[in-house]
């Protein structure tokens, strides 16, 4: 759903880019002469911040388990991840260098990300209805990253308003990890139906994660407002490695003690920022580099 | 440019932490769990076998009998499950550890109606591969001894603990005797061990290196650690306990004449890692002292293995503490200095049954979790070589 909503936001902005192609066709047409200002503006270095949302997806590449069944199916217990549910946070520096439509751009980013699942248990008495004992396991990860990824851009049109397209390669270290379990079920062996909810365990998980690297696509509109471009965009960001520690799934006591062990996971995530950029080059002190 | 660029992608390439099937071996926690409400299982003893799995022995309870039944469970080199065997509840009380001759496994038990002790082989996989009567009922521990196997059972007819020389077909090549005293009051302790009802005792048989054999059994009234040639009538020396309130609950020959020991009095446990004990004479188990363990339950079970970490000779101690984890103590066995401890389980209750040295110089512990605070059912913790060097 997520995705969809990703689309959909990419081609109302890039229809919006459209629109204004339409509207102002005559500025890109005939081409204007390349002038000592225009070949200046060929040229540009921004500089700016950005902030926003983004939503998580873990996708499992290989299932651990510390509960091995050995009389029912493993399928019973198996974790049912959530996809692009909860929202996390980021803010990122953008240094940008513009060439003739093409940007090339570094963005250190600050992201804080969160991804959820859970699996259920039962053990109850074929011969006794009453004897059953239901849990559910619901863990939520919370995984604070620093990015660093580089961007190429194109612009797909250049005037006040302009919709570019982007593709990048980013590295995410891990700067910290938690891990929230909270256990709840319903006893029906001693003498009703109890349903409870155990404390949440909270714990650091920083060793059961590790860096990882993965793609980026995405799509953005930039907005010419004075001397200064403000910037909305939507990216998809695409995990290529394992973000689990391969040696440490069992390390954390507390966790294997109640039945969990990290699987081997990418992650991927729908990252929406909006902010300004700040041009670093000008002609003379009164030129509107924006407002060609 | 374009080499830069494929720089990049290598190095990117180098960090993609894929997944580490020898890591999974190295290091796991398992639970092998029941969905069935009302079923029990502990284990009793677990050996690595060749194809790099585990095979474990353990308890379950019987509806249909007062003594455990037997479960066998068989584990492959993850911990993956791969077998488990209710054997017939015609046999009951199984006793560890897990004995190994001519690449067979065996243990022991005894008939649940006329308490006739067997003894049972096994192949690798867990399947039972024969079955042999042996002479006397209630077996209450074994050890190896070469190809044969040492056997300390009680008579309950005539009140004694028996040691038995015991071959794998069952014959007994030796046996002597040893009177735990008249009345009904020694004897109510040792059927509650039979029965789980009660504490379960330190019951142990060994032998020191190619010399006499010890037990740690009931013996004139009291729990003590006797030593006998099973020649003469009395043991050549004894470490005496307080009736079934104090005694040895672990011991291990080392090199040198020393033993590794652990030691329980009322309720108290302490650790001796370098003890000297008096095998021709009478002494009493107060008087060795030791290292006071408070962190563990009253009169705790204690096991001991030995193992070479990074090139040193470490006796490890495995017993349960009061927060219900399983404590992994070691010390050097050259000094009998403490080189390190570590701690495993959490949240769920764990209990120590059983550990041994893995072929990749990691470390096997197996024991009892009780899942969701109230099923019994069996946990395996593997340590890899560096997390046992890490710690100890």
């Amino acid at each position: 759903m997520k995705i969809i909503l990703t689309l959909i936001l990419a081609v109302l902005i890039s229809a919006t880019g459209f629109s204004q192609f339409k509207r102002k066709s005559n500025n890109l047409l005939p081409k204007p002469k390349p002038t000592q200002q225009n070949k200046f503006l060929e040229k540009q270095w921004w500089l700016g911040f950005k902030a926003g949302t983004n939503f998580a997806q873990a996708k499992p590449i290989k299932s651990y388990t510390v509960m091995v069944p050995t009389n029912y199916a493993a399928e019973l217990n198996v974790k049912s991840y959530d996809s692009f549910l909860k929202t996390g946070s980021q803010a990122t520096l953008e240094a940008t260098f513009y060439f003739k439509g093409f940007s090339f751009s570094l963005q250190p980013t600050y992201r804080h990300t969160r991804f959820t699942y859970f699996n259920q248990f039962r053990w109850y008495n074929a011969e006794n209805s009453a004897e059953t004992l239901e849990l559910r396991y619901d863990q939520e990860q919370k995984l604070d990253y620093a990015d660093f990824p580089f961007f190429i851009k194109y612009d797909i049109l250049r005037n006040k308003l302009r919709p570019y397209v982007q593709v990048g390669i980013v590295y995410s270290m891990l700067i910290n990890a938690n891990k929230a379990v909270s256990i709840t079920g319903t006893d029906y062996a001693s003498g009703g139906t109890n349903q409870f909810a155990n404390e949440t365990i909270i714990v650091g998980a920083k060793d059961l994660f590790e860096n990882y690297w993965g793609l980026v696509a995405g799509v953005g509109l930039d907005y010419n407002l004075g001397n200064v471009r403000v910037v909305l965009e939507g990216s998809y960001l695409k995990g290529m490695s394992n973000i689990s520690h391969t040696k440490n799934r069992f390390s954390n006591d507390r966790l294997a003690g109640i039945g969990d062990a990290q699987d081997d996971l990418k992650l991927n995530n729908i990252v929406i920022s909006a902010g300004v950029l700040f041009p670093m080059r000008f002609l003379s002190s009164n030129f509107k580099t924006l407002d060609r | 440019m374009r080499y830069i660029s494929i720089i990049g992608f290598l190095i990117l390439a180098a960090c993609s932490n894929e997944s580490d099937p020898a890591a999974d071996k190295a290091s796991f926690t398992r639970i092998y769990d029941n969905n069935k409400f009302n079923a029990t299982y502990y284990p009793i003893d677990i050996k690595q076998t060749p194809d790099g799995g585990y095979l474990i022995l353990g308890g379950r309870k019987l509806n249909n009998s007062n003594f455990s039944g037997i479960y066998l469970l068989k584990v492959d080199e993850l911990g993956g499950f791969v077998t488990e065997i209710e054997v017939t509840d015609e046999l009951v009380a199984p006793v560890g550890p897990l004995l190994i001759a001519n690449d067979s496994y065996y243990f022991f038990c005894m008939t649940n109606v006329g308490l006739q002790t067997q003894l049972i082989k096994l192949d690798a996989d867990g399947n039972v591969d024969g079955q042999f009567n042996v002479a006397g009922n209630y077996p209450a521990a074994a050890a190896q001894d070469g190809n044969n196997f040492l056997l300390l059972s009680y008579d309950n007819q005539d009140k004694e603990s028996v040691v038995s020389v015991v071959t794998p077909s069952g014959s007994v090549n030796s046996s002597k005797s040893f009177s735990i005293g008249a009345g009904d009051a020694v004897e109510e302790p040792i059927i509650n061990h039979y029965l789980r009802t009660g504490r379960q005792l330190p019951f142990l048989v060994g032998r020191l290196p190619g010399g006499n054999f010890y037990f740690n059994g009931f013996y004139n009234y009291t729990l003590s650690l006797a030593f006998t040639n099973l020649v003469a009538d009395e043991p050549q020396g004894i470490v005496q306990g307080q009736q079934d309130d104090g005694g040895l609950s672990q011991v291990v020959p080392l090199d040198g004449g020393k033993f590794a020991v652990a030691r329980f009095n009322y309720g108290d446990n302490y650790f001796l890692p370098s003890a000297t004990l008096n095998a021709t004479g009478i002494s009493s188990s107060t008087d060795l002292g030791g290292n006071a363990m408070p962190e563990l339950i009253p009169n705790a079970s204690v096991k001991i293995v030995r193992t070479t970490n990074n090139a040193r000779k470490v006796v490890l101690y495995a017993s349960t503490t009061r927060s219900k984890q399983i404590a992994l103590v070691g010390y050097d066995e050259t000094t009998g200095a403490l080189v390190g401890s570590k701690y495993l389980g959490f949240s769920n209750p764990f209990e120590v049954a059983s550990l041994a040295p893995t072929t990749d110089g990691g470390l096997v512990v197996c024991g009892t979790t009780y899942v969701a605070g109230r099923f019994a059912r069996i946990c395996i913790f593997k340590l890899s070589a560096k997390e046992l060097t890490a710690a100890f």
